[in-house]
This record gives C-alpha cells, structure tokens and sequence, in this order.
C-alpha cells in the first residue's frame, strides 16, 4: 500500500513556495494578514491559528487539485482533516480566563465557545471547505507534525479515507511569547495532501513524494538508527528537530542536514509539516531521496522519525 | 475484524476503578455538587461532576488531568497484566488537554511549561512510554483515538495498545458553555423534556486492545468508525450522526436489530439530545424500541474527551454483568425518544451481548463503537 504526497501549501511570511522553505530569511517580514490571502469572509470569530489554517488550505487542496472556483473535484467524504498544534488555542483560554474573572461569564461572547476547544483548527477548515472524511486535531508536543502526517497516511492505509488535508500551524500572540519566555512563534500555517497512491493515478493527480517509514522513540540517536536498520538506504538529506539539546555528535555524518526551526522561530506543532513540505521542494530541485525527518529532540518526551522519498524511485 | 479488550480502568467523580464507578452508576449515584476548584462567584452555574481529590478545598491544583490520566491507564494495564509500556502505543484522546494547568499558570503563575500541555511529557516520566500520542478532538477524541489504535493493530504496526480518555473543567469551557445557555443548568437530565443544559464532569478511562486472544480477554471490539459532518462548530447534525452509526454497524456487520445495548452520547443539551435521538430513530427504525439505552452522563456530568471511551468501558461491563445502569433525573422523554426503551429509575438487567457507544463533538466530529460480550 503506497501513500503519497500530491499537494503542498505555504501560509508564511515571506515563503510562498515549497522550494522557498529552505531558502527564505523569516527574519523582519511582515506577518501574514489572511484577509490578503482568502478575503474577509468567514474570519470573524475565528482565532489567529484558524485564519492561518483556512489560509494553507485553500492553497493545499488547490495544489492538490481538489479544490477550484467551482468547489470540490472530489466526493466530499473521501476528504479527511488531521490539523496539528499545540498553542493553536492558548489565546482563546487565557482570554476568556481574563473576561470572566473581570466581568463573569456574562462578559464572554458565545462565539468564542467553538475556540476553547483545541480542535477548533481541524474542524473549522472541515466546515469551511466541505471536508467531511475523518477529522482530528493533533497536539502531541514537539513530535506533532510528523506525527499528523503519520495518523494521516495510517487513516489512507486503513481504508478510512482516499485523502487527508494535512495541516501545521502556530499563531504568535500575547500568550503564547509568554509560554514561550518571549520567543516567537513562526505565525504561520503550513500545508500537505496525502493520498492512496491509486486515489491519486485515479484522478491523474502527479505524487511529489512517497510517504515511507514512521518512528517514535526514546531519543534522536535511536530513531535514526532504527529508521537506518528498517530503511537500509543511507539518507540523501536530514532535517534536524527543533531542540535545546545538542544534536548527537557524527549523526550521519557527511549527510547534509537542515534546520527549519532556525530559520522560521518556533515551528512546534508545525515543524513535522513544514519539513515534509521543504522535502517536496527539495525534491523538486533534484535533490535525491530518500530524506530523514527528525522532530522532538533529546530534551522533549520522544523523538518521531519520517522518510519521504521521491515518488519515481519509489519502490 | 475484531480486537481484544484485555484490560479496562476508569475514574470519575463517583468512583476510582472500574469495579466502584460501575457499582456507583448502578446504584443511580451522581456526582453533583458545587463547584470545587473555582470562584463559583463568576459563574451563574455553580454546580459540577467533579472528581474530589484537591489537597486543599476550594483550591485548584495543576496536572489533574495528567493525574487522572495515570491513574485510568495504571489500572487497564495492570488488569491486562502489561508490565513494560515503553513501546506499548498509548493514544490519549481529550478535549482540553492539560489547558486547566495553562490557566492556573497564566492566573496565579504556577510553575507549567508548554511540553506539559500535552501528556507525552509526563507518560514518559510515569511509565516509561515513549510512543504516545494526543489528540484533542472535543467530546469525540477517546473513541476517535480508539479508531487510531485500531488501524494501528489492523496495520500490524502494533500487536498491543493503550487507549484512554482524560479530561477535567476548565474555566474557559465552564464558563463559555454556561454563557451559551438561556438559564444556567443545575444538572444534566439526558433527553428529558425538562432538561436545562450539560454540566461538565472529571474522568478518565482506558483500555487495553491487542490484535490477538489472550486467554483473559474480556470483551471484543468490533469496530469504530468516525466521521465529520462539516456541518457547524458546535450544533450536532443528526445526518453526520446517522452516517456514522450505520458506517459503526456496516463495519462490525451487525444490523440495528442484533444491537442489545446503546450508550447514549446524552448530554442533556437541547441539541444534542434532540440530533441524536432523531438519528437513532432514523438508523434503528422499527427496531428502535429493541436496545436498552443508558445515557451515565446524568451521573458522571460531561467528561468530554473521556466521555465515549467512559461509556465503552462500563458497556462492558453491562455485558458481563446483565445490568446497566439507570438514567437519573429522566422522567418525561422528548418526543424524538418516545419509543426507546430506556433503563429508568433502577438498574436494569438484562442479557445483553452487542452493545454500541455514541461520541459526538464540537464541530461535528462522529464516532460510534460496536463491542461484543465475551462469554
């Protein structure tokens, strides 16, 4: 059973395109203003992570070819949702936290109800877009991401669903720089499709990537090891967690490695996502796969491990 | 296909461990009372379902899901005889995570950092477990996780997992739910006429579920399916709730009339109540008047993410034991639920074999389960 890759979005400050993930500099852009992006309709009410969602999820499932002027190219059933996040409704909280010791619940707005819930992003998109296969909201720490995208091929390989609109995203505010000692996050959404692969030749939709080996473990030395040892291939490229800690000394050493959180403030819950999108750019340069992904370093609870590797060596 | 329940553990406010909680909502004991850990001054609802267990009265503590959490997931391992969980799966479905620490963190500035949102960080440091996961999808997230884990097992990824449910109240969800209502509610009264609204409760529950028999297996899961009807961020859409109710049967292949036993999402919301017994009416037919149909929220308050998984666990052991339990304050059924046969006033027995659990959440999220008693 194959899982790939047939559409990538990007809803960042100053990268608009797959192959830009590796190459922009995040630094002193302008933050994204969604209205720019999908307009002003549907947005009230809606918190910062869920405008950035909308925002990678239009330009995904257009990517994807699921999606133009005139709605859906699909059933909308065989469209699933896994969003992943984990500060996606900090700022819901500590705001209604905020009203109602100052002025009681009578203070609050009902419309802020749907927010407190932290799978407001996954459901939100689903409501917006029609999507109405399985839907589920991920916040599983620093491994999020790859996990997200892990959850979503598995959905694909278990028959729940031909497709799932993957989605990462972090929103920077008030209460989150707070959470985070001052640090910013990368205040952006970040998007990917994936797809049976015979869902994808049905609809003559191209793969950019082939989903391959999944791991969560202990540390980052075991996950590589062990994505080593099932994998057999020396990987072509590594994208390195988002981690206080060191990175093992002579970790494949001679292999090129990328750090997205460097370049782009605390990607969390989004770096998995991100990475997989940085890979299919990458890929479309030529690189050659396959590509380690690593997220959650030896400081965090586990480290997750994912390989993509181009779609037409794909065995 | 079906996957072997070896274990169970559960925590609510009327009981710790399977064994009290079950003999508690037999005996139609509630947990209501008045709100424990908040300044009940900011809220026109003023009553919970919360779990007693703050050192000090009236005053909040952090990590009381996480600890809720353990205590479900010490239990199923312990009764499933699972000793070493460091590569066991263990997928948590919640809908508020740990955001009531996040709130006393950000009020009173109790010490709380952002990888203990999610309960990866402290299942490590507790049992070891390297492979856990969270999702936070509202009211549906435990049977949603139970899919997860059961795709896992069908995909040979895994021969044994652990799910589990956890959530407590926050203040946010408290009091943003009872903004919502006209008058606030006193209690949760699942598909009476009379009823007022839903009251949020603390639980946790877990299961241990292996692809192969064990010898000690005590129930069979037949299937979960899941769903979103895309339809509304909060309101319920009784097609969504059909779909995956027939999409639970197709899966299990069972049909309406070989169902003995439903565990009703029930929250004693105008809307909930109301989408899902038209949806049941709908998908049961002639056959609606057939299952005995619990709703334990009238006893437990909504324990949200925990809530579905709740339900599975003590179906179970309605299966085992030939009783289930009383819906308490239901005395006048909607219309929607004039023929159902619900247990009423006292415990039931009854023989029952095949029983199915309802989790619906915020934003149309669906999910239904299907187990089987083993005999």
């Amino acid at each position: 059973m194959k899982v790939v890759v047939t559409g990538v979005g990007v809803t960042l400050p100053r990268a608009a395109s797959a192959q830009s993930l590796l190459n922009a500099a995040a630094r002193g852009a302008v933050p994204v203003d969604p209205q720019d992006r999908i307009g002003k309709k549907g947005l009230r009410y809606k918190d910062r992570a869920t405008q950035l969602a909308y925002c990678a999820a239009d330009v995904t499932l257009r990517d994807a070819g699921l999606l133009d002027d005139s709605g859906l190219t699909v059933p909308d059933a065989s469209i699933g949702v896994v969003a992943s996040s984990n500060f996606g409704n900090v700022d819901t909280v500590t705001g209604a936290l905020d009203t109602i010791a100052a002025e009681t619940t009578m203070g609050t707005s009902p419309m802020d109800l749907p927010n407190a819930s932290s799978n407001v992003i996954a459901t939100s998109v689903a409501i917006r877009f029609g999507l109405r296969g399985p839907n589920m909201m991920v916040c599983n720490g620093a491994t999020s991401g790859l996990d997200a995208v892990f959850w979503a091929a598995n959905m694909v390989a278990a028959g729940r669903v031909s497709r799932v609109l993957v989605l990462g995203v972090e929103p920077d505010n008030e209460a989150v720089r707070k959470l985070l000692g001052g640090r910013r996050t990368v205040d952006g959404a970040i998007g990917l499709v994936v797809e049976h692969a015979d869902a994808a030749a049905e609809r003559n939709a191209g793969a950019l990537a082939t989903v391959g080996r999944y791991i969560r473990t202990g540390g980052v030395r075991e996950c590589v090891d062990r994505l080593s040892g099932s994998d057999g291939a020396e990987p072509a490229l590594l994208q390195l967690p988002e981690t206080n800690a060191a990175a093992p000394a002579e970790l494949l050493a001679g292999v090129p490695q990328y750090d997205l959180g460097k370049t782009w403030g605390v990607t969390s819950g989004a770096l998995g996502v991100m990475q997989c999108v940085a890979t299919v750019g990458w890929f479309a340069d030529r690189g050659e796969g396959p590509v380690y992904l690593l997220a959650g370093g030896d400081d965090d609870d586990a480290t997750a491990g994912l390989v993509l590797r181009r779609a037409e060596v794909a065995g | 296909m079906s996957w072997y329940i070896t274990g169970s553990g559960a925590v609510a406010s009327i009981g710790h461990g399977v064994d009290e909680l079950f003999t508690n909502l037999c005996l139609g004991q509630t947990g209501l009372a008045p709100l424990r850990g908040f300044d009940p001054e900011n809220y026109r609802a003023r009553s919970a379902y919360e779990v007693d267990n703050r050192p000090e009265a009236g005053k909040d503590v952090p990590r009381r899901a996480t600890g809720l959490l353990a205590e479900a997931i010490a239990e199923a391992a312990s009764s499933a005889g699972l000793e070493d969980l460091t590569d066991v799966p263990i997928l948590v479905g919640t809908g508020l995570r740990e955001l009531r620490s996040l709130e006393l963190w950000w009020r009173e500035g109790v010490a709380f950092t952002a990888d203990e949102l999610h309960f990866g960080t402290a299942l490590r440091e507790r049992f070891g477990a390297e492979v856990t996961y969270t999702f936070s999808n509202a009211c549906s997230a435990s049977l949603y996780a139970l899919a997860m884990g059961t795709d896992l097992l069908a995909l040979d990824a895994a021969d044994t997992v652990i799910v589990a449910g956890v959530d407590v109240l926050t203040e946010s969800m408290h009091g943003l739910l009872e903004r919502v209502h006209a008058a606030p509610p006193d209690r949760v009264r699942p598909f009476d006429r009379n009823r007022t609204g839903v009251l949020m409760g603390d639980g946790a529950a877990a299961v241990v579920l292996r692809r192969d028999p064990s010898g000690q297996d005590r129930g069979l899961l037949r299937a979960v399916s899941v769903n979103c009807d895309a339809f509304h961020v909060t309101a319920p859409h009784p097609a969504g709730i059909a779909t995956a109710m027939r999409d639970a049967h197709d899966l299990a292949g069972v049909k309406p009339e070989d169902v003995d036993l439903v565990l009703l999402h029930g929250t004693g919301t105008l809307l909930n109540d109301e989408a899902e017994a038209t949806a049941m009416a709908d998908v049961y037919g002639k056959h609606i008047g057939t299952p005995l149909m619990a709703a334990i929220k009238s006893m437990t308050g909504h324990t949200s993410g925990a809530s579905g998984l709740m339900n599975l666990v003590v179906g179970m052991e309605s299966l085992k034991f030939g009783v289930v339990p009383p819906i308490v304050g239901l005395t006048d059924p909607v219309d929607e639920a004039a023929d159902f046969r619900f247990a009423l006033g006292e415990a039931a027995t009854a023989d029952v074999s095949v029983a199915q659990i309802n989790a619906f959440g915020f934003g149309g999220i669906n999910a239904v389960a299907i187990v089987e008693a083993v005999r």
